[in-house]
């Protein structure tokens, strides 16, 4: 036999076990022995690699048609599993009507909405209100040539540019702040303790609370269920053992802390 | 340890929470994956979903779980993780509400008789198969019409060699035992199956 149409012959083999695989034929519609007995002839027959490689596809594929009838065999001890013929046979009787009553009865549509809610609607006004044109957006920026001039660090202080104090006396006043704001136990409401007159002074606020907590001058204890977070004061430096040593990501929703404001 | 044990009125906010992320279509395809339930909801994410499917109880409502692999039955905390979370209804629908929502008698039955014959060949059909025996009783034109519209809306799926299967929403929509089990039993005197399901 020609070494092209040995290879043709498994060629088909492998076509055939596809065919298996894809389940455009049924697993048990193939006769194994007869498939093995073909590659078995041509083995001792093959020459160079690729012809191996080809009988190795063969086996491979003639294992996934093994695998296949292992899985049907599983799925006919199933309580699924129904003869295909008698239910073609059984929907052919069957009136369309009847059909789709039975369907009816095993159907449980999914509920899904795509309603726009009054508070959505408001919310996406408030942000078309507050968009800028896209004129706006899109102009050139308008640039100025100005002369440089050489500022002191009094200056850029002066400006706002550097704080006035250095940033450990700063957490340092913050936490005697804490100390002062706090209930009797000690514990006040994240919000009531970062919350400023301004969006940025209570971001600046919410930042340095984190450090507070990080260097174990504060502990913060969050409740999942009630979404309510709280703050409380040590008035020694002394991080709660219980507490794991994470980065705590604080949220200073604009939304939320202009609901705070209003109340 | 024993379990916390937390009165519905605890998990309210959670499950009004819940409710805006199952109800609501937030992807392309409906429902949410059992991780975005856990990073929203908290770890009490599967007791918060207990607490919610016994109030929609009242609503005809219930929440559904489909894993990928349909063949799983005792989910590890991972497949759980993967799996898709849906609000579907708790009983069956009347065919005048079913036309109310869209679907024709024949797009119904079409509907059941593929997903019957493609569970009754292990859950994959040649397409023309589908087509063949859909032919017996819808015209032509309409059966490669009514295969798309289910491909569409992902009661079927389609492979490249134009082999179907049962896609997610046939996973998540339709009691498949029942099904085989009503139209194989149809017709019979004796049979106790219909009236089983209908009392049900």
């Amino acid at each position: 036999m020609t070494q092209q149409k040995i290879e043709s012959e498994l060629k088909s083999v492998i076509n055939l076990c596809k065919a298996v695989t894809s389940g455009s034929i049924e697993p048990f519609d193939i006769d194994v022995d007869y498939i093995l007995s073909v590659i078995r002839k041509h083995y001792p027959e093959l020459k160079n690699v690729q012809e191996l490689c080809t009988d190795a596809s063969a086996l491979k594929e003639l294992s996934n048609v093994l695998e296949r009838q292992k899985d049907w065999i599983q799925y006919k001890t199933t309580t699924l599993y129904k003869d295909p013929f008698l239910l073609n046979q059984q929907i052919l009787k069957m009136e369309i009507s009847n059909i789709a009553k039975v369907f009816l009865k095993s159907w449980r549509p999914l509920v899904e909405m795509e309603q726009i809610s009054a508070k959505t609607l408001a919310g996406s006004l408030g942000y078309w209100a507050d968009l800028i044109p896209l004129n706006d957006r899109w102009k050139e920026p308008d640039l100025m040539l100005i002369d440089a001039e050489i500022a002191t660090i009094e200056d850029a202080k002066m400006l706002g540019f550097l704080p006035e104090e250095g940033f450990v006396q700063s957490l340092e006043a913050f936490w005697v702040e804490l100390g002062q704001k706090a209930n009797e136990t000690g514990i006040i409401d994240y919000w009531d303790w970062i919350g400023a007159d301004t969006y940025e002074e209570t971001v600046k606020r919410s930042y340095l609370t984190v450090f507070l907590v990080s260097y174990g001058y504060a502990n913060i204890k969050i409740d999942q269920l009630t979404d309510s977070i709280e703050i409380s004061y040590n008035k020694e430096q002394n991080s709660n053992p219980k507490q794991s040593k994470i980065s705590i990501p604080t949220m200073v929703d604009y939304e939320e802390w202009k609901k705070w404001r209003k109340e | 340890m024993a379990k916390r044990i937390r009165s519905e009125a605890a998990y309210s906010s959670k499950i009004r929470h819940a409710v805006h992320l199952l109800f609501f279509q937030h992807h392309r395809l409906p429902g949410v994956r059992g991780w975005e339930l856990k990073q929203e909801l908290g770890p009490e994410w599967q007791e918060i979903l207990e607490v919610l499917d016994k109030q929609l109880q009242i609503l005809d409502l219930k929440v559904m779980r489909v894993f990928d692999d349909p063949n799983i039955i005792e989910p590890d905390s991972n497949q759980l993780a993967d799996a898709r979370f849906y609000i579907t209804l708790r009983g069956s629908i009347d065919q005048k509400t079913a036309k109310t929502i869209g679907w024709r008698v024949d797009d119904i039955a079409g509907l059941a008789v593929s997903i019957a014959y493609i569970i009754s060949k292990q859950g994959k059909s040649p397409r023309v198969e589908v087509e063949k025996i859909l032919q017996e009783k819808l015209p032509g034109w309409r059966v490669k019409m009514n295969i798309d519209r289910y491909i569409q809306q992902g009661y079927l799926g389609e492979d490249e060699k134009g082999i179907l299967f049962l896609d997610w929403r046939s996973r998540a929509e339709v009691d498949q035992k029942q099904l085989v089990d009503l139209i194989i039993n149809y017709g019979k005197k004796s049979s106790l199956t219909e009236e089983k399901y209908t009392e049900n």
